[in-house]
């Protein structure tokens, strides 16, 4: 008690300085000294004391189950995530540099051959890197390394924001190159007084200056140093065309001192960019133009790797991961958008998820004591356990499905052996999916198949299929079967690294060996009708089937034929039809559903992602305001339901009153319709002074949420803003 | 069809061609003649001259001259046809008013396909409006033909007159306004309409319903005002508040316990690199204060600094010199040279803020820096600049940030490279406590809404200014007696009377401070 009241006079004077470094203890002592000191130190000693013991870590994960559960266990899930999400941050950013690597490499050769080409013009590099600036960033933060590693020119990047006009433009441009390059704070001192002279923070000339005294430092140590400045325009669309036209004007007037290049980074088109510079400007630069991968294939490799790859040990489920995908369309984010939420999903399962302990099965990290009696109780809740024991009790395997009910230990040993299978099934899945891939049949993105293949399996049959292949593989010529046959069985044997797969060869000898023969034996058809001099066909391709016409009394009869067959057409079918039997043997599996505990390891919740990503601030305030009490849970509002009660706070009255009026609010009128439903006739009571007073509360909480703002137009009125 | 063959048949330059087709011709003839229609005709005929003849020009009044050019008329909606509906049918009015917005391109093209009572009914005027044409074109006009064409722009006016009278209810406007008609109609028909519809319709979609408060002429309000109403001072609104208990109070307290219960959950999100952002209806000032107890119970190592967004004085100095002062490497320093705030005259942000990111990154141990934000969509962070300087910082490992946003549009702060280097989380934190008197000056707001001049002076901001612009030694000698008076109003608590400071006393200070030399300086001082 005490110290909340300590609080809360500290509060006061807090609440008004603009910024300070908080230390609740040092205040709280001078208070506590002068109030009461003995009984708060009994407060706050052990509060103070306790955290010093952890201080070191971070925050720890909760105990869930109302408390119940184990700290080991919650530490286990908190080692569990540190352990699972590194590994994944890693093989993203490994992805997200190799994803630009082949434009950073354009983009370095260009500036080096530019530099060695006398071409009298300012070397320029446009870049379109499409409509997320965010991505951006990335981009030109590997270009400044690259760049500065390779061949030590001073990087600069400018952002439109950053410079407004010329001089700011110069000044960040002469403050970034000179700053980058020195270590410390000193040489940039030193650069600027050189020589006796002190140069005005704009002036080119110091940078002249600068750059010569450094490529004398460097001479000393023998080392190549070019007179070199990159500058990059990130956002070029956002820069004036005026702006522009000067800085390059004035790069060019200093090309025989120091010789600058430009990169441009540009969302739109180099045509676009080119039609806002004078032609005399355009006419300094001497350009080539590079390409970014575009945002969607970057997307698909992360996807790849960090979420359907093996190293995942968190699979997101199809429904969000559907979601996810469609926001990086709609909403054109970028990529470290959906790095976020991925990894948001990893912190919501491991740091929520109770069951989430089994997932250390895996490693062997999990023991038999630390699983609770909760924890089993929860598995029991589970909708994949009901699945489980009625799948059991269909199948008439009645001691099983009442063991697992009613022995705790039988279901232990249960849950232990899902480790196993939930292996077995994502490596059956991948393999699938990535044969599914190889075989180029299939036109739809990885990413769709993807959620495909985990919210229903894959199945390859025409009709009810998810994967319809059927039709595609037996309109193969003899041609593309032997390329898919090949493709197939070199799948196997390389497996992908994207994926994070290994070659399955011995895991599929079978398949292989079926594969092998079923390829000689069609390449020995297709000798074999080669030498006939026939086609190889099979009883399934188009050409199989001749239509007919005849003429019979003036009238065409159409019908159609099946053509005869050779021998070698008739095994050939027979071979598609083995190759068919194959793949929808090996391109199979059952969608995650199935599975016994997949909560534990998929992670499927739309509600935290979109809750915490995709805030709706409009419809809360509105809620907020409408219906407190679904915020309040008061008795006195129960009963509004959403509708105009005198009980409401102020400034949901004035809101409800506020929906309700046009777009020019009289105040008076607010303010006897205000007093109308509080006043002291009414069951609130309130005296006039009281209710004005609350009323003004009301009005500039509106004003300052921006729903209302003064208007001239009539005395005492105000204008509304919002229309929600 | 016949539309299409008089298009054909007719040569004529593109401005007439037009006048012939908008027009309606199966009036009644009508002796009345709106002057509007006349002369937008007889414009069309002096321009022609010019190029053709100047024999007509006998015919023309000689007000035509300084009418609308050609190009201008071009652009006018063929209003007349709709009024052909409006006396052709008895009057439905949805289509009355539909009609005109649909068939103007079409009509320009010679592509309508115009019911058959309609051509039967537009011969004469037709007629009329060719041997008009014909005649300009001509350019040798006999008498009679003159005469001819004066009845044939008779009849040709006459019908047009009509629908303009019919659409206009009297064409009294277009006496009015001649030179702008086009605009007349539309609000005529629109107060027609409006007319039709008292009563608001309910349930509009917000867009729908913007548009229908928004209509020129709606917003009626009563002349009511709040001259009667005694407005509130300063001091009655802070005694009256403090009597003032609000029935929610405990509902409010146990809603902000509720997100008290995620303080771990967002402790954990700080701890991953993300940027907790609560928003919501209600203030979360002190939901943030006891967000900062429980981290700092949780480390006491960790530096937590609150930054309150709404005080208006708020600089992004004041916020880098105190991020600066938290951190141990830096404040020794910053120390010696004078302490952080006077120091930082001639130092620009960015070396500010570049300063303390390698301070950052290089301290051993590691030290986090836990940045907390009261309204971060408050007037003094708006700036671009600023809020591009706390991305900065958000983006930073060892910096973690968490900040409150109170208005419902905070997310437009943001572009997408600077929600990027965010990285937000959000969560609704819906608190129903108060604003005021901290993020929100009640009175001076609402005064400021109604256009009352009753701004308090300044406040604090206004002593400062006046603090700022008086001498040096004049603000020595106002610390002194300020100091002095409070001194004596502490000592003479218990009396209850006016406090007083001896003159003599405060000189003799003055003087031991080398405020001021003589006396008569003092006087000078005192006065200022």
């Amino acid at each position: 008690m005490a110290q909340d009241e300590g609080d809360a006079t500290q509060f006061e004077e807090d609440d008004h300085r603009a910024a300070f470094i908080f230390n609740p203890k040092a205040d709280g002592d001078s208070a506590a000294q002068s109030t009461r000191p003995a009984k708060r130190r009994k407060v706050a000693k052990p509060d103070a004391r306790k955290p010093q013991h952890t201080s070191a870590v971070e925050p720890v994960f909760p105990q869930l189950f109302n408390g119940a559960e184990s700290a080991a266990a919650s530490k286990l899930r908190k080692e569990l995530f540190e352990t699972a999400w590194p590994v994944l941050e890693n093989r993203i950013q490994q992805v997200l540099r190799e994803a630009n690597r082949n434009t950073l490499d354009e983009v370095t050769s260009f500036l080096h051959e530019a530099a060695e080409a006398e071409t009298g013009k300012i070397t320029a590099g446009f870049i379109i890197t499409g409509p997320s600036i965010a991505s951006q960033d990335l981009l030109f933060e590997q270009l400044a390394e690259r760049l500065s590693a390779a061949s030590q020119p001073r990087f600069v990047r400018l952002r439109a924001s950053e410079a407004p006009n010329l001089k700011a433009a110069l000044k960040k441009i002469i403050q970034d190159a000179t700053a980058r390059a020195s270590d410390g704070v000193d040489d940039v001192n030193a650069e600027v007084s050189q020589c006796g002279r002190k140069y005005l923070n704009y002036d080119l000339e110091a940078l002249h200056a600068f750059l010569q005294q450094q490529q004398q430092q460097q001479q000393h140590r023998h080392r190549q140093h070019s007179r070199r400045v990159v500058v990059a325009f990130q956002d070029s669309e956002a820069f004036e065309s005026a702006l522009l036209t000067d800085l390059i004007t004035l790069f060019h007037s200093w090309r025989d001192r120091i010789q600058f290049d430009v990169l441009f980074g540009i969302a739109t088109s180099v045509e676009l960019f080119e039609a806002r510079l004078l032609k005399s400007t355009a006419r300094q630069l001497y350009g080539a133009q590079f390409d970014v991968v575009q945002a969607n294939s970057v997307l698909e490799s992360v996807i790849k790797s960090a979420v359907a790859g093996t190293h995942a040990t968190l699979r997101i489920g199809p429904s969000l991961l559907q979601s996810l995908a469609e926001r990086q369309q709609d909403q054109v984010a970028g990529i470290h958008v959906f790095i976020s939420s991925l990894k948001y999903a990893y912190m919501c399962q491991f740091y929520a998820n109770p069951l989430s302990v089994l997932l250390a099965a895996d490693s062997g990290g999990l023991d038999r004591t630390l699983l609770q009696p909760e924890h089993i109780e929860a598995v029991r809740t589970l909708d994949s356990f009901k699945a489980q024991v009625e799948a059991a009790f269909q199948a008439r395997q009645l001691n099983h499905a009442q063991s697992l009910i009613e022995d705790d230990e039988y279901l232990v040993a249960q849950i232990m052996q899902q480790g196993q299978k939930r292996h077995e099934y994502l490596l059956g899945l991948l393999r699938a999916l990535y044969l599914v891939t190889c075989t180029g049949l299939d036109t739809g993105s990885f990413t769709e198949l993807y959620i495909l293949a985990l919210s229903s399996g894959i199945d390859i049959d025409q009709s009810s299929g998810t994967v319809p292949l059927e039709d595609a593989v037996k309109r193969l010529s003899p041609g593309e079967f032997l390329t898919l046959v090949d493709r197939l069985s070199g799948a196997i044997q390389t497996g992908s690294p994207e994926l994070g797969l290994e070659g399955w060869e011995s895991d599929a000898e079978e398949f292989v060996s079926s594969l092998a023969d079923l390829r000689d034996e069609v390449e020995g058809l297709v000798e074999r009708s080669k030498s006939n001099g026939t086609a190889l066909k099979s009883k399934y391709s188009a050409q199989s089937k001749v239509l007919r016409t005849t003429i019979v009394s003036q009238k065409v009869q159409l019908s159609q034929d099946t053509a005869t067959l050779t021998e070698e057409d008739k095994a050939f079918t027979n071979a598609i039809d083995t190759l068919l039997g194959l793949l929808s043997q090996n391109l199979h599996c059952d969608p995650m559903d199935n599975l016994f505990l997949h909560e534990v390891w998929v992670f499927d919740s739309k509600s935290p992602y979109r809750d915490v990503f995709i805030p709706r601030p409009g419809a809360t305030f509105a809620r907020a305001l409408s219906r407190p009490h679904d915020y309040l849970a008061c008795a006195c509002c129960a009963k509004t339901n959403g509708g105009l009660a005198s009980t409401l706070p102020t400034t949901a009255i004035l809101y409800h009153l506020y929906l309700e009026a046009g777009a020019l609010v009289n105040v008076a009128d607010l303010w006897s319709a205000y007093y109308a439903l509080v006043g002291e006739e009414t069951d609130i009571g309130l005296d006039e002074r009281s209710a004005l007073v609350c009323f003004y509360r009301g009005l500039a909480e509106l004003r300052m949420m921006g729903f209302v703002k003064q208007s001239r137009k009539k005395a005492d009125h105000i204008a509304k803003l919002k229309w929600l | 069809m016949a539309r299409r063959k008089a298009a054909a048949e007719a040569p004529v330059p593109r401005a007439s061609r037009k006048r012939e087709f908008p027009v309606d011709p199966y009036e009644v003839p009508d002796e009345n003649e709106t002057p509007k229609r006349r002369r937008r005709l007889e414009a069309t005929s002096t321009v022609d001259e010019g190029t053709n003849g100047e024999d007509v020009a006998d015919n023309d009044d000689d007000d035509a001259i300084p009418e609308p050019s050609p190009a201008k008329r071009r652009g006018r909606p063929p209003n007349p046809a709709a009024a052909g509906t409006l006396n052709g049918q008895a009057t439905t009015p949805s289509t009355k008013r539909q009609r005109p917005v649909n068939e103007t391109p079409v009509k320009l093209n010679g592509m309508d396909t115009p019911s058959r009572r309609n051509i039967a009914d537009r011969s004469a005027r037709k007629k009329s409006a060719r041997a008009l044409i014909d005649r300009v074109i001509g350019g040798t006009v006999s008498d009679d033909e003159v005469e001819e064409g004066d009845i044939a722009r008779e009849i040709y006016e006459s019908s047009e007159d009509e629908e303009e009278k019919a659409d206009e209810r009297g064409g009294v406007e277009g006496d009015q306004e001649p030179t702008t008609p086009s605009k007349s109609p539309g609000r005529k028909r629109g107060v027609a309409a409006r007319k039709r519809s008292p009563t608001p319709p309910r349930d509009l979609p917000p867009h729908e319903q913007y548009f229908y408060q928004n209509k020129p002429g709606l917003a009626k309000t009563s002349n009511n005002n709040l001259s009667s109403l005694n407005l509130l001072t300063h001091d009655e609104y802070f005694s009256v508040l403090r009597q003032l208990e609000n029935p929610h109070a405990s509902d409010v307290d146990f809603l902000q316990s509720l997100h008290a219960e995620s303080f771990p959950q967002w402790a954990f999100e700080l701890s991953h690199g993300f940027t907790t952002c609560l928003y919501g209806y209600g203030s979360k000032r002190r939901l943030l204060h006891s967000f900062a107890t429980y981290l700092y119970s949780q480390n006491p190592a960790h530096k937590i600094v609150i930054i309150n967004g709404y005080v208006r004085t708020l600089t992004t100095r004041d916020i880098l010199s105190t991020l600066s002062a938290a951190l141990p490497s830096l404040s020794s320093p910053g120390t010696g040279g004078g302490g952080s705030s006077s120091n930082s005259v001639g130092i620009n942000h960015s070396n500010t803020l570049q300063a303390l990111v390698s301070s950052l990154s290089t301290s051993t141990p590691p030290t986090t820096l836990t940045v907390l934000i009261n309204s971060l969509d408050a007037p003094p962070l708006r700036k671009p600049a600023t809020q591009t300087l706390l991305s900065q910082l958000a983006s930073h490992p060892q910096i973690r940030l968490a900040a409150t946003a109170d208005t419902p549009d905070f997310a437009l702060l943001w572009d997408a490279g600077l929600r990027a280097a965010f990285n937000f989380l959000f969560h609704d934190c819906t608190t129903f406590a108060p604003f005021a008197p901290c993020e929100l000056e009640v009175v001076d707001e609402v005064h400021e809404l109604l256009g009352r001049k009753t701004r308090r002076v300044g406040g604090k901001e206004g002593v400062a200014f006046v603090l700022r612009s008086l001498p040096e030694n004049a603000r020595a000698l106002f610390r002194l007696l300020v100091g002095e008076v409070l001194a004596a109003m502490e000592e003479g608590q218990h009396a209850g009377e006016e406090v007083a400071v001896e003159y003599r006393m405060v000189y003799n200070k003055a003087v031991e401070e080398f405020i001021c030399s003589s006396e008569i300086a003092f006087r000078t001082l005192l006065k200022e």
